[in-house]
């Protein structure tokens, strides 16, 4: 070998060891920083414990959030209300949010396989893994020792925070529902489009009888919208929203309260998938009906999130079975666009006279929260931030916004939106929510509902009844004011109408992800999906047929299996609520 | 790649304390001749070991009953219980179906097509328009899977869809095909949007070795006189017939390892009885309702096959065409 070749290979070796050095080079570096960032953790933990009062440490601190749902309005608190909350507190949120249709189970599956999860997480239904996996903190000390305005927020009401009657420990703090929420005005039910309601009269909307002839009458009339094919009606099928469009409108219009995917026999608490109630068959069988008149939209089952998004957006689509949330950001286009006629009014349809919507029934403390992580470098500092969030100065940040620029306190102590806000609180609501940060901060801590007023004898929420009204649109007024109501919960049964619900909101409830309940759960949700579908495409003289073996098909998958041990679970969940003996 | 490795490890051994040992076996006598190619190698060698064999670790997953939290001591160990679990269960059978019947339609188009592509593209004279095509043909390639899902679905809709609007105009349906609702079209779909999407990047290869081909023989076969198609079928044809084979020999190797990718994007709740694939299935059962060890024992059984289908498919070459990769 000559010397000019070694030299070669030399160089090239050079080279190489140069190159794994500066990766182990950054490796460290990134340690370095770990280390750093470590260190600044346990200044500020020892800070924190040597200032007893919570609000008075505001040293900058970082908290790394995720969200199960999505925020596509986050402005990483370059908002007006995320500057007001860093100035008092010194936390910035980085947040993270799930994409797409939301959810976060893909997300949080692989946080609970890989450990490796952010500070604080809004998990919704998918906490169960990460508190299998060991990896969320027990909040019950804490919540004790160091957050005097949650404690006084929940008062009564802690036992309703356990998780279950086994592991009595409190994982997280319910944010998604506001304590002592009275609901002023109905977001969910039936909708229809208020220029659909104008032309044909505002008749009767009470069943789904009147709901179908609205639909048809209309679309006869008016073929097309804009130069395009009018669509009497279309569901959201995509993923998880199949549950909200098109397989809870079924108990809900046959007279029942959402538990989510089960039907709770309330004398002996005997869980049942819901789709095994006769009524409930009737009612695909009306959406079957509906697809073979041709009133219901082709692409129900095949389009995605967005393509339904956009045919909203549209103007196009007359009738929708679904919850405000769910097409909010469609209908915010319309409303920006000025096409106010095109936004929809809501009505408590059910299938017959007999059935009454029991959307406002009272399922007392039972939302999902905010949860914290087992590695979080200074989950006192964070219980701290949470409890000033769950403070009525935080609570009044959040729902209202800053004092002087989203709302005014006049004379008497009463706070007033002005009417430039307010406008844009409804014209201009996607880029209004990004500058002024409000809605955005609503899962960061826990909260009153809407009609509980505070200590200045304002209301918490901007959602009160006057509010409410001064925020509907002239045309919605118009509509209103045809049914005699002010608002649209004025038709629906109200809150008195029923008992509270001993067992709260079951869809809340975690599950066991050991053994074969999440099997056997996974397994009828691909037949669900697939056969209801299924059931609603066929033809009319096939329907029974395509529903009776989808529910014998339930059943061999393992569903009675999976509804005894549900049963179990609901009545565990009262008697640690309640304290009955069952 | 086993020898690979222990060539590696020796070679590091050696190198230390590099003792010239002349009696020793001619093997040491070639590593130590040849120290410094093996020193460059070793990196790699190293960069192979961490991320393809060390990774194998995780496979003990499939024999305990894994727990994120606990450390590998205090895991459960439940033998092959995910194991009988998994070939107990009926819809593995049903998704083991659908993956071998996507991969292997993929196989016999995705494999002929870019060829014949190459061939006649081959064959164009002018060289602008030559390159023009394949440039075109290859871009669909860096487009992603999220992207041709969106467009597959916009062009296969009932209303304005670019296919059902010609079909009709053809007269040759009287009203639109609502095609993503049809579970038995889903196999044909998946692998037309492939066929758009890999054929030219697929026959770049294929270009590659044709250029490789004398143009001599061309030349003789001509004054012989060839035509064009002759000359494809005997010059051009066997010319590149080892590029084939090992290209055939790795696709069969991942038959059952596709990606789920294209499945994902395109599917919905009404095709999943012919949609859902291996890897879809692992995340729908495994990971995503925190079977952490169920999945594993899926894709380790996806990784076992795909092994013994290379090593077949290598053997059988091997035996009939004296070409192989090992």
């Amino acid at each position: 070998m000559n010397r000019k070749s070694t030299k070669t290979v030399f160089t090239l070796m050079l080279l190489s060891t140069m190159l794994i050095a500066g990766c182990g080079g950054n490796n460290n570096n990134a340690a370095n920083n770990a280390a750093n960032s470590g260190n600044t953790g346990t200044n500020t933990g020892s800070e924190a414990a040597g200032n007893n009062a919570a609000a008075e440490d505001t040293s900058p601190m970082t908290i790394t959030f995720f969200g199960a749902d999505t925020s596509p309005n986050w402005n990483n608190m370059q908002d007006d209300v995320g500057k007001a909350i860093t100035e008092k507190t010194g936390v910035t949120i980085e947040a993270e949010y799930d994409v797409a249709s939301g959810g976060g189970e893909d997300k949080i599956s692989l946080m609970a396989a890989s450990a490796d999860m952010p500070d604080l997480i809004f998990a919704k239904g998918n906490l169960g893994k990460l508190i299998d996996a060991g990896m969320v903190l027990d909040l019950t000390d804490l919540i004790e020792e160091h957050a005097p305005n949650m404690k006084k927020l929940f008062s009564e009401n802690m036992n309703r925070l356990k998780y279950s009657n086994e592991d009595q420990a409190i994982y997280s703090i319910p944010t998604n529902a506001g304590v002592n929420q009275q609901s002023f005005d109905a977001t969910g039910g039936f909708e229809l489009q208020h220029r659909v309601l104008k032309e044909l009269g505002y008749p009767e909307i009470r069943t789904t009888a009147d709901f179908e002839k609205a639909l048809k009458d209309y679309v006869a009339l008016h073929p097309e919208t804009d130069g395009q094919p009018t669509i009497p009606l279309t569901l959201n099928a995509d993923d998880w929203k199949i549950m909200i469009t098109v397989t809870n409108p079924a108990f809900i219009s046959t007279g029942l309260p959402d538990d989510g995917e089960y039907y709770i026999n309330p004398e002996n608490y005997e869980a049942q998938l819901h789709y095994k109630r006769p009524e409930e068959k009737e009612y695909f069988r009306w959406l079957n009906g509906l697809y073979a008149q041709g009133l219901l939209d082709k692409d129900t089952f095949v389009q995605k999130d967005d393509q339904y998004k956009a045919k909203i957006a549209s103007g196009r689509v007359l009738g929708l079975i679904s919850q405000e949330w769910e097409y909010q950001d469609a209908e915010n286009a319309l409303k920006s666009a000025g096409k106010h006629d095109y936004t929809y009014a809501h009505f408590p349809v059910t299938m017959s006279e007999e059935y009454q919507d029991h959307s406002f029934q009272q399922t007392g403390i039972d939302g999902y929260g905010l949860a914290i992580s087992a590695e979080a470098k200074d989950p006192v500092r964070i219980i701290k931030f949470l409890d000033w969030m769950a403070s009525e100065e935080g609570q009044v940040l959040r729902n209202w916004g800053i004092e002087g620029k989203h709302y005014t306190v006049n004379a008497d102590g009463v706070r007033e939106v002005p009417a430039e806000i307010k406008d844009r609180k409804v014209n201009d609501v996607n880029n209004f929510t990004k500058e002024s940060g409000i809605g955005l901060y609503g899962v960061f801590g826990a909260k009153y509902g809407d009609g509980v007023k505070d200590s200045t004898g304002n209301y918490y929420t901007t959602s009160f009844p006057e509010e409410i009204v001064a925020s509907y649109s002239d045309v919605e007024k118009e509509s209103l004011a045809a049914y005699k109501a002010t608002t649209w919960k004025d038709l629906f049964p109200a809150e008195d109408a029923f008992p509270t619900k001993e067992w709260g909101a079951l869809y809340n409830m975690p599950t066991p992800t050991d053994g074969q309940y999440q099997v056997i759960y996974q397994k009828t949700q691909d037949i669900i999906r697939k056969r209801i579908p299924e059931a609603i495409l066929s033809a009319p003289a096939d329907f029974d047929k395509v529903y009776d073996a989808f529910l014998a098909e339930l059943d061999k998958a393992g569903a009675k299996d999976m509804e005894a041990e549900y049963t179990g679970l609901v009545k565990q969940r009262v008697e640690l609520w309640t304290g009955k003996d069952l | 790649m086993k020898a690979l490795t222990e060539n590696g490890v020796t070679a590091n051994e050696s190198v230390t304390p590099a003792p010239p040992t002349k009696r020793k076996s001619g093997f040491w006598k070639s590593v130590v001749q040849q120290k410094y190619l093996y020193l460059m190698s070793l990196p790699f060698v190293i960069w192979v070991f961490i991320f393809s064999y060390l990774p194998l670790w995780g496979w003990t997953m499939a024999f305990q009953n894994y727990k994120p939290a606990k450390s590998f001591g205090e895991q459960k160990w439940v033998g092959l219980d995910n194991f009988k679990e998994l070939f107990s269960d009926d819809r593995f059978y049903l998704v083991l179906r659908n993956t071998l019947a996507m991969s292997g339609l993929g196989l016999v188009f995705g494999f002929v097509v870019p060829i014949l592509f190459a061939v006649l593209l081959n064959e164009l004279k002018g060289s602008l328009f030559k390159r023009t095509v394949q440039t075109v043909s290859y871009l669909p390639h860096f487009v992603s899977w999220v992207v041709v899902g969106g467009l597959v679905y916009k062009m296969l809709a009932i209303e304005g869809g670019g296919v059902n609007d010609l079909l009709l105009w053809l007269n040759i349906i009287d009203e639109p095909i609502q095609f993503m609702a049809q579970p038995k079209m889903f196999w044909g779909i998946v692998t037309v949007s492939d066929l758009w999407k890999e054929t030219g990047w697929n026959a770049i290869i294929y270009l590659a070795a044709i250029t490789g081909i004398d143009k001599e023989l061309y030349e003789a076969a001509k004054v012989d006189g060839a035509g064009r198609i002759k000359q494809m079928f005997h010059i051009t044809l066997p010319g590149i017939r080892t590029t084939i084979t090992v290209l055939l020999i790795m696709s069969i190797g991942h038959m059952v390892s596709t990606g789920f990718e294209k499945q994902f994007q395109l599917t919905n709740s009404l095709l999943t009885d012919y949609s859902e694939v291996l890897d879809l299935y692992a995340l729908n059962y495994g990971i995503k309702i925190a079977r952490f060890s169920y999945g594993t024992a899926i894709s380790m059984f996806t990784s076992v096959v795909s092994v013994i289908l290379l090593l077949i498919a290598n053997g059988v070459s091997k035996k009939l065409t004296k070409e192989s990769i090992m």
